[in-house]
């Protein structure tokens, strides 16, 4: 009897620990012939590309079906910051690294790939009764409206540039980002840009200390701060809105003068000025390429060159790679900018540094087809 | 009012009822009845608004899928159920022999200065922003572990639930009668035995109520969730993975701009709060069966 | 006999040792917390605590935690404001006032608030309350308290998007259950021949309460707001989701606000390491759990009090609060 209940006992317990073993084990990729099936990633970083990271994750897992890839969208510091502490496999972020934070990576600076992906813009969004379209600003009077001098909307200053149209003397309210935003950081560092007092008063940061005006969380806070308010002024991603009904304002290019609206088209062409390798400098603001529109900029993935898990890193390679020739042509749909083919044939060959203990990790057959 | 009272009204001192003092105690009443509707109002409209909303995202989908991409329709957020019962249930595993133990050591041994200062720490632990444990755990967990993790989140919850097992169990621990354990111990049973086989089986429901108050407690946790298991759009059963968490979900479709998140947000609401109503519910219930039961 | 008292020592050290780990629980946090928030400390001393400017921008990083604080007192004492009457009042109805009928459902509604999660008042907060308040209660109150002199100055500004007085209202609901828990428990206890002698006196209900139950349930009453007000201090993703995320320290309840706990679960996973922003948040941890060692502290105080004004020592046991009221 005794030993009947030891032996079911020990049976029990054999059973536990193997099935615990089984559900503890990872999931590894499908073994032996076939395809490479990817493995389950952990991404965080930007919101502005979520919805277009999103998608593409999803059709990703179509061309590897076990590549689970888990993107958080906690913004563009936390994408830097999570990929420095490591405790997510790729980060993303809407700024390039700063020389210090290139100095905290594990591995040093230049220890991490800054590949981009997408292109984005920021637009000046406004709700001005009386001003339904076609506003048009450039970028010191768009810098002494957001410091706060300018105050209403018949102001000289914009009028100068608005010759032909009838301005209401409505309060200019300002809405800006509570929360670290990338857009914030490339809006203020276009600021900086055009206008020297912008930059020495606020300067350029995914958060800054606004001068004046109410802050909304998210591009949709921003978006309801402005419709709610006559006379509202404030600014957004461009993909974000496209979707909203609020006046966009044109843009005056420094190289040519002239006024540019923002568009998919618009935003892309101005990607052609992106320098490799990416500094923390890098920008594609101001573009001079044709028909570019000033406000621009790209956002990055980060990934370490050395890859302690081949599996991951493999899975990692082959979703840049695919990211950046057959995920491009989803981008458009999706209101973001793809980017122009000279940038993408110099992103691709960043992949060959990308390798797991001393061998470099080419992208596999199933995204090559 | 009888007769012989407003006798004794009629007969006291100077005292009668004047239209003032009247007036005064119809205020007083109205504003009583006026304090009980408020306090009604908004269980009945948060309840109602969250029910009437969320009722209509729930169907297979929500149930059964994952996440869709933004803007499209369809998905579910059936990996948030699935972390939530992974996280809480790990948590439930370790804060509740730790709040058992430490709570029969309050009531059963608790005399000294040892005790007293314990119940002080456990009562400072109490009024402990959960945000607080998020950050500490991220700080020694996730950090160390080099990902966020459904343990992580567990650990979090731990930290919060240890001391309200603690504190409740010490408190109904101490409702068993003395003479129950004198008893006991004149017939000869060990002390630990006492507490074991006769204390703890008759404060039993007692003791059940607290740890699911506790749970429900850990269910609806959100901040340390949120530094500590990070989310996830996939199934994840792997303690040592990040996870995603029905509160957290809530919390960061509230925040999104897309109108079909938004509407799965509310869904997610709805199963929260039934879910930490029936079990508040439940432990009522069986709390008042066990009063009626010991009186 | 020696084998049960092996088995004595046993089960005491491990129970001990379970109760003991609530110390070193505590300690690990506070020294993890610490350690982690000292280089904000050391870096601006004292100004930490009352610097107004905050900014994580590296290079000008400026940390200074005043509007948090702020913030955080001011939407408690709005919480406080609007919740201890109606948590006075509901408690005296549900002891004085003897229609059974309504009296157990209101007080089971009652505590079913306190069950609700954080994060479904943050979203209904957000998707109902803040529109009603942005469009109808915030301009209602401009156009007619916001008129009065002094006080008008808490209510004039600009009502949309989300501030401090919608903060306030909904901790307030949150904060409700638990006062009105303990003020019952404490009103409860107040000797009945009090009343009855008011009674016989010939004393309305009204003056019963004001004169024979409330002089000694003051201290209670103030113990039951201390816990009211050490949740409020610490609710953290309701209180995110409508307080409007704004630094500004002025006279307007209508105002963007920001709390402590508020601005640790919005940067927390941002806050980079290369300069002292991850630190500056540690640090506001430590500064949390302060208050809540305060708090209990207090508490304790004028829950004790009470019990020794009515009874004449604390209850068997160092009963403080009901038994089944898991307070946050």
């Amino acid at each position: 009897m005794i030993k009947g209940k030891r032996l079911v006992r020990l049976g029990a317990v054999a059973l536990a620990v193997s099935v615990l073993s089984a559900a503890c084990s990872k999931s590894g990729s499908g073994s032996g012939g076939g395809s490479f099936q990817g493995v389950a990633l952990t991404g965080a970083g930007a919101t502005f590309p979520q919805p277009i990271y999103k998608q593409w994750l999803i059709d990703f897992q179509k061309v590897e079906p076990s590549a689970k890839v888990n993107y958080q969208a906690i913004g563009s510091g936390g994408g830097v910051t999570q990929f420095t502490q490591q405790t997510v496999d790729f980060g993303a972020s809407d700024a390039p690294l700063k020389s210090a934070e290139q100095a905290a990576l594990p591995g040093g600076a230049s220890s991490a790939l800054e590949i981009p992906t997408v292109l984005g813009g920021v637009v000046i969004a406004y709700n001005v009764q009386g001003l339904q379209t076609g506003l048009k600003l450039d970028g010191t009077t768009a810098a002494d409206i957001f410091l706060g001098k300018v105050k209403t909307w018949n102001d000289p200053e914009i009028q100068a540039l608005n010759s032909d149209a009838t301005l209401p003397p409505t309060a200019i309210q300002i809405v800006h980002r509570s929360d670290e935003s990338g857009t914030t950081k490339v809006f203020t560092s276009w600021l900086s840009k055009e206008s020297p007092t912008w930059s020495s008063q606020v300067g350029a940061d995914k958060s800054v200390q606004w001068p004046v005006g109410v802050g909304g969380d998210g591009n949709d806070g921003v978006a309801a701060g402005i419709s709610q308010t006559d006379g509202a002024v404030g600014y957004l991603s461009y993909d974000f809105a496209v979707t909203s009904n609020l006046g966009v304002a044109q843009i005056k290019r420094d190289s040519d003068g002239q006024f540019v609206a923002p568009s998919v088209d618009s935003i892309s062409v101005a990607g052609g000025i992106l320098q490799f390798p990416i500094s923390e400098t890098t920008n594609i603001l101001n573009s001079s390429a044709t028909g570019a529109y000033p406000i621009s900029t790209t956002t990055y993935l980060l990934v370490y060159k050395d890859q302690k898990n081949k599996e991951k890193g493999q899975t990692l390679v082959d979703f840049l790679y695919w990211a950046l020739t057959k995920g491009q042509d989803e981008v458009k749909t999706l209101h973001y900018s793809p980017l122009p083919s000279t940038i993408q044939q110099q992103a691709l060959p960043l992949l060959s540094q990308i390798t797991s203990g001393g061998q470099p990790l080419t992208p596999s057959s199933t995204v090559k087809s | 009012m009888s007769a012989s009272a407003a006798g004794l009204r009629r007969t006291a001192a100077s005292v009668h009822l004047s239209t003032r003092r009247k007036a005064k105690d119809r205020a007083f009443t109205i504003f009583l009845w006026a304090c009980g509707v408020l306090a009604m109002l908004p269980l009945l409209f948060i309840t109602g608004y969250v029910m009437a909303k969320g009722l209509s995202a729930l169907n297979i989908d929500f149930f059964t899928k994952e996440p869709a991409a933004p803007g499209q329709s369809g998905g579910g957020i059936v990996q948030s159920f699935i972390g939530t019962g992974l996280i809480v249930g790990m948590a439930v595993l370790f804060s509740v022999p730790l709040g058992l133990l430490a709570g029969v050591y309050l009531s059963e041994y608790g005399n000294g200065k040892l005790a007293s200062v314990v119940r002080f720490v456990a009562e400072i632990l109490l009024s402990t922003p959960s945000i607080v444990a998020g950050a500490f755990i991220w700080a020694v967990v996730v950090v160390a572990l080099g990902s966020f993790s459904a343990f992580a989140g567990a650990i979090a919850l731990t930290v919060i639930m240890w001391p309200i097992i603690a504190r409740a169990t010490e408190e109904i621990l101490r409702l068993v009668s003395e003479d129950l354990r004198e008893g006991a111990l004149a017939l000869g049973l060990p002390r630990w035995k006492v507490i074991l086989r006769v204390v703890i089986p008759t404060a039993g429901a007692g003791v059940f109520t607290a740890i699911m108050l506790a749970v429900a407690r850990g269910l609806g946790e959100t901040a340390p969730i949120l530094l500590t298991a990070l989310g996830n759009d996939f199934i994840n059963v792997h303690p040592s993975q990040p996870t995603d968490a029905l509160p957290l979900r809530i919390y960061e479709y509230a925040r999104t701009p897309v109108a079909s998140q938004h509407a799965i947000g509310w869904g997610g609401a709805l199963m929260l709060l039934l879910g930490v109503l029936l079990l508040s519910i439940t432990a009522r219930v069986l709390s008042n069966r066990q009063q009626r039961r010991t009186r | 006999m020696a084998r049960s008292r092996l088995g004595d020592r046993t089960f005491r050290g491990v129970s001990a040792l379970a109760a003991v780990g609530l110390l070193g629980l505590l300690g690990l946090m506070l020294w993890v917390l610490a350690s982690g928030g000292s280089r904000a400390f050391a870096k601006f001393g004292f100004g930490f605590l009352t610097g107004r400017n905050w900014n994580p921008v590296f290079g000008r990083e400026q940390f200074g935690a005043l509007p948090f604080i702020f913030g955080t007192l001011v939407t408690s004492a709005v919480a406080l404001a609007l919740a201890v009457p109606v948590a006075v009042g509901l408690a005296i109805l549900l002891n004085e006032v003897h229609s059974g009928w309504l009296r157990d459902p209101l007080a089971v509604f009652v505590d079913l608030l306190a069950a609700i999660p954080s994060v479904v008042y943050g979203l209904w907060g957000l998707y109902v309350m803040k529109p009603l308040f942005d469009h109808r209660v915030e301009p209602f109150l401009t156009k007619t308290v916001g008129k009065v002199p002094v006080i008008g100055a808490l209510f004039r500004g600009n009502p949309n998007g989300g501030d401090l007085f919608t903060a306030g209202v909904i901790l307030a609901i949150m904060i409700l259950p638990i006062i009105t828990a303990v003020t019952r428990e404490v009103v409860a206890v107040v000797p009945r021949d009090l009343r009855e002698a008011a009674k016989a006196l010939g004393a309305t209900r009204y003056e019963t309460v004001r004169y024979a139950v409330l002089p000694y349930a003051r201290s209670g009453i103030v113990g039951a707001s201390i816990l009211g007000l050490g949740r409020a201090l610490g609710e953290t993703i309701a209180v995110s989701l409508v307080v409007g995320n704004g630094l500004g320290i002025g006279a307007s309840l209508f105002r963007p606000g920001f709390t402590i706990p508020a601005v640790i679960a919005s940067e927390f996973r941002e806050a980079t390491n290369i300069g002292v922003h991850r630190s500056a948040l540690l640090a506001l941890a430590v500064v949390l759990v302060a208050i809540a060692l305060v708090m209990a502290a207090l508490s304790r105080l004028f829950i004790r009090r009470s019990a020794k004004l009515i009874s004449g020592g604390p209850p068997a046991g160092e009963r403080e609060r009901p038994a089944i009221q898991v307070a946050r």
